[in-house]
């Protein structure tokens, strides 16, 4: 209350504003630094040990051309520098592989969570089920619920099961996990985006001439495209970051770069400088998608909270 | 261009009907309107009729065809929906050509209807813009040019005008009744203004609690109410109602449970002693005359005074083309028109002639 009096306190500078107001806001302001610092931290430290010698990792060096000089060597290990970049290299064969393996399986099962999902949460949105003591409510926490349970109980079932299934270490397999097991995230914001749409759209698409299906697919998908984009792009992400179930059945062929990144270490201990480039070729799709598409994410996130 | 016939329609959740068996008979080209107190399932009814909403019993016929079963795409109906329920991701021309667009006509057929509707409606500076460009009068022009342009079997409206502001609501109701002339379609339209339905309706069927308490034009339904709610539902302000019994001797009049004696031009037959309701409305009082009542407050718009008094216990409201000073005694004299005077029995509502 008294924060919001204050600020319509005009005019003058900040500095003769009441200095609770000024503790305020420093207190807010020094919270956010150090947030984005333990944010960002990592990245800068992943892009910048790519660029380390051994040397350099070991005795901590921070700050390029001031701590250490930046060198090309965990690029050239990849094949990705300047000098390599047009020459062999089985290891950026298999980055390529590996990189190609990841966007299959994230779209793949982004793509058919959002279809499959998309329709559930129109179900949950519009209709009313009971199914034995449970309804609507019960059905969408019981989907919900499923994050709970710790992916290493499923390990060994999964295992099993992709054994006789013959999914093991294929494309197909790892789609179909991810589908699973980002799902229930989609559901949950698609129903949220179908709440805030009105039901007098569709019964005037009904009036109109529409079938159920027809007011489903030219009136409400429309509307409820940006919802869908966010929760494509949120299951890209998490698909593209999981490592535990591409580690257990994933050995050669279907491998992802999760997997990859984890799997430089050699006898000689781990190679920071080559685990730091892969790492940043691996999140540079991220946080291209994070720059371009945040606010369509924030959109479809936010989509009925404020009215 | 259709009659239809609603025959002993009714709708239950469940255990609980709150449509109990309603039948009109509405001819081709009439404005039906379906007026009552919210909850009273007017829009339960339309939405029936529009298929929306399954029925539980009775048949709804279009030219003698019944449709209980149809989808409601191939009823050939169209509706306004309150919210208006214009599509947000099309343009004002694309809502308006959509039910055309899924019959499969050619695009300069739709281009041309919409173009003509749009005339009509003067929406052609807008057939570009999203419904989010458009003001509430706008919106609710589309709403009715996306029901005109398919030239239906027959029009609903759901509410159209209760989102607009007073002034723009006035003056859509007279460019919807003028258009229901010119196009001569059979047209239901829900409303719980009885103003609205007033001036709007060919006939109007009065609902309460799922049942029909008066079917009529709007002047019978003013003349003429059939029951106490009726009554005191059409008309601004309403009817007074005032307890009493009917007294025949030696001249008619009516006796408040005041003991206060009111004019009767006659006594219906039978009807002596008979405890009921004296109905008289606002405005056929006349200042003078040997009833006096106690004024509470007197409140006057400029064209006219409303008088609010109490008549022994009673309260009642009297409506005068006069300018009325509030009286330093608080007693007015105001006697109500014997001729106008209407009765109703005090158990059942009803009305006695």
């Amino acid at each position: 209350m008294t924060i919001i009096a204050q600020t319509y306190e005009e005019p003058g500078s900040l500095w003769s504003r009441r200095p609770q107001f000024l503790t305020g806001s420093l207190l807010i302001y020094a919270a956010l630094v150090f947030w984005a610092f333990v944010s960002l931290f990592p990245i800068y430290w992943t892009v910048t040990t790519s660029f380390k010698t051994a040397v350099n990792v070991t005795q901590g060096h921070l700050i390029p051309f001031v701590d250490f000089m930046p060198d090309w060597k965990g690029w050239r290990s990849l094949g990705l520098s300047p000098d390599t970049i047009f020459a062999q290299s089985t290891v950026r064969d298999e980055f390529i592989r590996r990189f190609f393996n990841s966007i299959a399986a994230s779209a793949g099962a982004s793509f058919l969570a959002v279809i499959i999902g998309s329709l559930a949460a129109y179900g949950l949105s519009r209709f009313s089920y009971k199914f034995l003591w449970m309804k609507n409510k019960d059905i969408s926490f019981f989907f919900l619920s499923q994050l709970i349970l710790p992916p290493v109980v499923l390990a060994m079932p999964f295992l099993v099961l992709y054994k006789h299934l013959m999914l093991l270490d294929t494309l197909t397999g790892l789609v179909l996990v991810y589908t699973l097991m980002v799902l229930p995230i989609v559901i949950w914001i698609m129903r949220d985006q179908f709440d805030t749409i009105p039901v007098e759209l569709e019964q005037a698409a009904l009036v109109d001439g529409c079938s159920i299906w027809g007011a489903f697919l030219r009136i409400v998908l429309p509307i409820a495209l940006p919802g869908m984009v966010a929760a494509f792009i949120l299951s890209v992400i998490l698909c593209w970051n999981e490592y535990f179930f591409a580690a257990l059945l994933t050995s050669s062929n279907a491998k992802t770069l999760p997997v990859m990144v984890a799997s430089q270490t050699g006898s000689q201990g781990i190679n920071w400088w080559s685990m730091a480039a892969i790492a940043t070729a691996a999140i540079m799709p991220l946080i291209l998608v994070g720059i371009f598409l945040e606010r369509y994410i924030v959109k479809g996130l936010t989509a009925g909270a404020v009215k | 261009m259709a009659s239809m016939n609603i025959d002993n329609v009714g709708k239950a959740y469940g255990g609980l009907t709150v449509i109990h068996g309603v039948s009109v008979e509405i001819p081709d080209g009439e404005f039906v309107v379906l007026v009552g107190p919210s909850g009273c399932g007017k829009s339960t009814l339309l939405r029936m009729v529009a298929g929306l909403e399954p029925i539980t019993f009775g048949d709804i016929r279009i030219d003698g065809k019944v449709v209980n079963d149809l989808p409601p795409k191939d009823r050939d109906i169209a509706m306004v929906f309150q919210s208006y329920a214009l599509y947000p991701h099309k343009t004002v021309a694309e809502n308006m050509g959509f039910a055309l667009k899924m019959r499969g006509e050619t695009k300069a057929d739709i281009e041309a209807r919409v173009r003509k509707a749009a005339e009509i409606l003067d929406l052609v500076p807008y057939l570009a813009r999203y419904p989010r460009q458009l003001s509430g009068g706008q919106r609710q022009r589309v709403a009715m040019g996306r029901a005109i342009v398919r030239d239906p079997k027959v029009f609903l409206f759901d509410e159209p005008l209760s989102n607009l502001d007073a002034k723009l609501r006035v003056q859509m109701r007279a460019e919807i009744k003028e258009l229901q002339r010119r196009l001569a379609t059979t047209m239901i339209y829900v409303t719980h203004d009885q103003v609205e339905a007033m001036t709007m309706a060919d006939r109007i069927v009065v609902l309460r609690d799922g049942r029909v308490e008066q079917i009529g034009s709007p002047l019978t339904l003013y003349d003429r109410p059939a029951n106490t709610f009726v009554a005191g539902f059409i008309g601004s302000p309403s009817m007074n109602l005032i307890k009493g019994h009917i007294r025949a001797s030696p001249a008619p009049y009516f006796e408040t449970d005041d003991g206060i004696r009111l004019p009767l031009e006659r006594t219906p037959a039978g009807s002596d002693g008979r405890p009921s309701y004296y109905g008289i409305r606002p405005e056929h009082f006349t200042l003078g005359g040997d009833v006096s009542a106690h004024v509470t407050v007197v409140e006057s718009t400029g064209s006219e005074t409303q008088v609010f008094a109490t008549l022994g216990q009673q309260k009642i409201i009297g409506v005068f083309r006069d300018r009325v000073e509030e009286p330093a005694s608080h007693t007015i004299a105001m006697t109500p028109n014997a001729s106008l005077v209407h009765l109703f029995d005090s158990d059942s509502g009803l009305r006695i002639d």
